[in-house]
């Protein structure tokens, strides 16, 4: 049987276990097209307007993959971590999709809820694999198996790996040991894994600042002690998963001096980003005073305003450097001239 | 120490008496006004949601009034509910106010840390009396939401158009003069006496509406702009599935015969929805079908922007308007709603059910 994976939302997390779970239990697996204006307009029609632009695009990749697979997968991430969540658009997509896109094949919903124990993290996909008409020892070898892909590529993304590069050209790039950039230093791409790594929404934000010379780093490339620890400050635990993230992953880099500016990636109307974002800059504000920027993305951005945008920031990073601080503007010195570099 | 608290609907009476029965000083904050939502909205992360923003207002309203300890309840997700306290301390903190922000989480999350709290905001009474105190404002919470529930089935059959809106303006008023849980009490019993003599026109048979939503947006006047009134002046009976007793009753009691009622009716979303998402969101779907099988004429939405989980039941509410021919309507609020739009809505909805019903208004 063929099943059809959506290449939206945590597909840039999860892939290799999805696909290696499901090829082990001896099924086809096929991927939607990756985004186009097509694929967007579809997702943008069909979902309601409400929702946020990687929802909505979600919405139009399942409907790429009607007539191109025989079932489709849709995970439901309840939780990932024992007491966290996911954002709640997440628990009630298969709801959403179904009510909104019109002739769907069958779905294929696995669970991952691991909000009461971690353990049980898999439960939804032993449940799936039965439902599959997959034997016990073949499910817990395919799970095994699944688990296995998915630490081997967390392990690479921890060594620098721009995720994008590994999920399209696999191996090839796995072999090639992660840049520095051209020299520059390095620029954090804070945001979500479904907005960093989807180039068309992102208009290729991450080779747009590689050609000009810098070296994006990514949450995905944090670990998770690093954010545990950057996270332990905060007065009250931080119940998103993504959010803390997020969060620690920028946290950790400023307390580290990895990098020299942020780039905070958002969608309009995301509910995680407006509490995160607000933090994240706050923080930056008192204590690091690294150059901050905020991109909201959505379904109308536009190219130029983007790219104005991109060069004014790095514009502003390097004349910070060189003379930007001698002139001040109505009479008073703005930066604090501490090279970050 | 002086107390403040954020404003939802009629939640400051029961806090009021609350904090009156304890000693402690509290200052309510003045009534939503354009003010406090301007306020609010300037100092807000732009894509926060609207009760976040108002929330705001109230406190910097507070504190010009010598508030300088903010109390609110918490949550733990996946509800941006949860993060309110954080975010806004940080804010506070970055105007260079240095206020007290008290998160009371409920007691599930951690009944340690849950009393230490009420202690720090008590003070040294004694536990006894601090029972007592909660035992009377959830007493409270009951009594008020029986006042509006008694004045939104009044509104529709009204001898005299909008007497039932004078009574309540004036049980407002008189409120102000009123302290601790028992006058408290009292004024609300006469109020209630005062609603109950207003004179019904005979012979009519209201058209329904349910009311569903988010909780914050359902519950105070000044986001949903007054729809309950709207509603009733257009000659609805306004049914509510979520009201402060309510979760008040879910979160913070042991009344088991309630909490099995609830389940029933949650059940009711089973072929939609069949998890919390977070939020309201179980209980809109479910309360949106429930409402269809007790024979209502319709039900509205009610949801801020932006908001999560009432986003997952807004996608799911279409699917149940088609299935069970039942008309529902969603209306999104935020800073920028205008109350004419909103009304034309509102009267559209109910020309379409009363025709629908062979009512021509």
């Amino acid at each position: 049987m063929k099943i059809g994976i959506p290449r939206a939302l945590l597909y840039f997390n999860y892939y290799p276990f999805w696909k290696t779970f499901f090829e082990e239990l001896n099924h086809e697996t096929v991927l939607s097209s990756k985004t186009t204006n097509r694929v967007l307009d579809m997702g943008v029609k069909s979902c309601v307007d409400d929702a946020c632009l990687p929802v909505k695009l979600f919405h139009g990749h399942v409907m790429d993959l009607i007539g191109k697979a025989d079932r489709i997968f849709i995970p439901r991430l309840i939780s990932v971590e024992p007491g966290e969540y996911i954002c709640p658009k997440f628990i009630g997509l298969p709801e959403m999709v179904k009510n909104s896109v019109p002739n769907l094949p069958e779905l294929i919903v696995i669970d991952f809820n691991a909000h009461r124990n971690a353990e049980r993290e898999y439960d939804g996909c032993k449940a799936v694999g039965k439902a599959l008409g997959a034997g016990l020892k073949q499910i817990n070898g395919a799970l095994e198996k699944a688990k296995s892909a998915q630490r081997e590529y967390e392990n690479r993304l921890l060594q620098g790996y721009n995720p994008l590069k590994l999920l399209d050209q696999g191996a090839a790039e796995a072999q090639r040991i992660p840049g520095k950039g051209s020299g520059k230093g390095r620029i954090a791409l804070i945001g979500h894994p479904y907005l960093l790594y989807d180039q068309h929404i992102n208009m290729n934000i991450c080779s747009k600042l590689e050609k000009r010379g810098y070296q994006p780093l990514f949450p995905e490339n944090i670990g998770k002690d690093s954010i545990d620890a950057a996270c332990a400050g905060l007065p009250k635990k931080l119940f998103w998963s993504y959010g803390q993230r997020l969060l620690g992953s920028g946290l950790h880099m400023l307390e580290r001096g990895m990098v020299s500016g942020i780039v905070f990636i958002s969608s309009f109307g995301c509910g995680i980003d407006s509490f995160i974002g607000e933090l994240l800059q706050r923080f930056n504000h008192r204590s690091f005073k690294v150059p901050y920027t905020t991109i909201t993305l959505d379904e109308h951005s536009g190219q130029a305003g983007f790219d104005t945008r991109l060069e004014a920031f790095t514009d502003m990073l390097e004349w910070r450097r060189v003379d930007g601080c001698h002139i001040p503007s109505y009479g008073q010195n703005v930066h604090t001239c501490q090279s970050p570099f | 120490m002086v107390v403040t608290f954020p404003h939802m609907g009629k939640m400051y009476i029961p806090v009021k008496a609350l904090f009156d029965d304890l000693g402690v000083k509290v200052v309510i904050p003045p009534p939503i006004s354009k003010k406090t939502l301007e306020t609010g909205t300037r100092l807000s992360p732009e894509m926060a949601c609207l009760p976040l923003k108002i929330n705001m207002g109230n406190y910097l309203e507070s504190i010009a009034r010598g508030a300088d300890t903010i109390v609110l309840s918490g949550s733990c997700g996946p509800c941006r509910f949860g993060y309110y306290g954080v975010v806004q301390k940080e804010i506070l903190r970055d105007l260079g106010y240095d206020i007290d922000v008290v998160i009371i989480d409920t007691p599930q999350l951690g009944i340690r840390a849950f009393m230490e709290k009420i202690r720090k905001i008590t003070g040294n009474q004694p536990w006894f009396k601090v029972l007592k105190a909660f035992s009377n404002a959830s007493d409270i919470v009951a009594l008020v939401d029986e006042l509006l529930d008694a004045s939104l089935m009044k509104r529709p059959r009204e001898m005299v158009p909008g007497e039932t809106d004078r009574v309540m303006q004036q049980f407002e008023s008189d409120f102000a003069e009123a302290v601790g849980s028992s006058e408290i009490k009292a004024l609300i019993g006469k109020y209630m006496e005062k609603i109950r003599s207003i004179r019904e026109k005979a012979g009519v048979s209201p058209l329904r509406i349910g009311l569903v939503g988010e909780i914050y947006t359902l519950i105070e006047p000044f986001v949903n702009l007054n729809v309950e009134r709207k509603l009733g002046r257009l000659g609805v009976e306004v049914h509510r599935g979520i009201t402060i007793n309510e979760w008040v009753k879910q979160h913070l009691s042991l009344d088991f015969s309630y909490k099995r009622k609830q389940k029933r009716i949650l059940k009711k979303a089973e072929p939609y929805l069949n998890l919390c998402v977070g939020g309201h969101a179980w209980q809109t779907v479910a309360s949106t079908v429930n409402y269809s099988d007790e024979g209502l004429d319709g039900v509205i939405q009610v949801m801020p922007f932006g908001c999560m989980p009432e986003i997952v039941a807004e996608s799911i509410l279409p699917s149940i308007a088609s299935d069970r021919s039942f008309p529902i309507m969603t209306l999104t609020v935020d800073e920028l709603t205008g109350e004419a739009g909103y009304m034309t809505r509102l009267e559209a909805f109910v020309d379409l059910l009363s025709q629908k019903k062979g009512i021509l208004a």
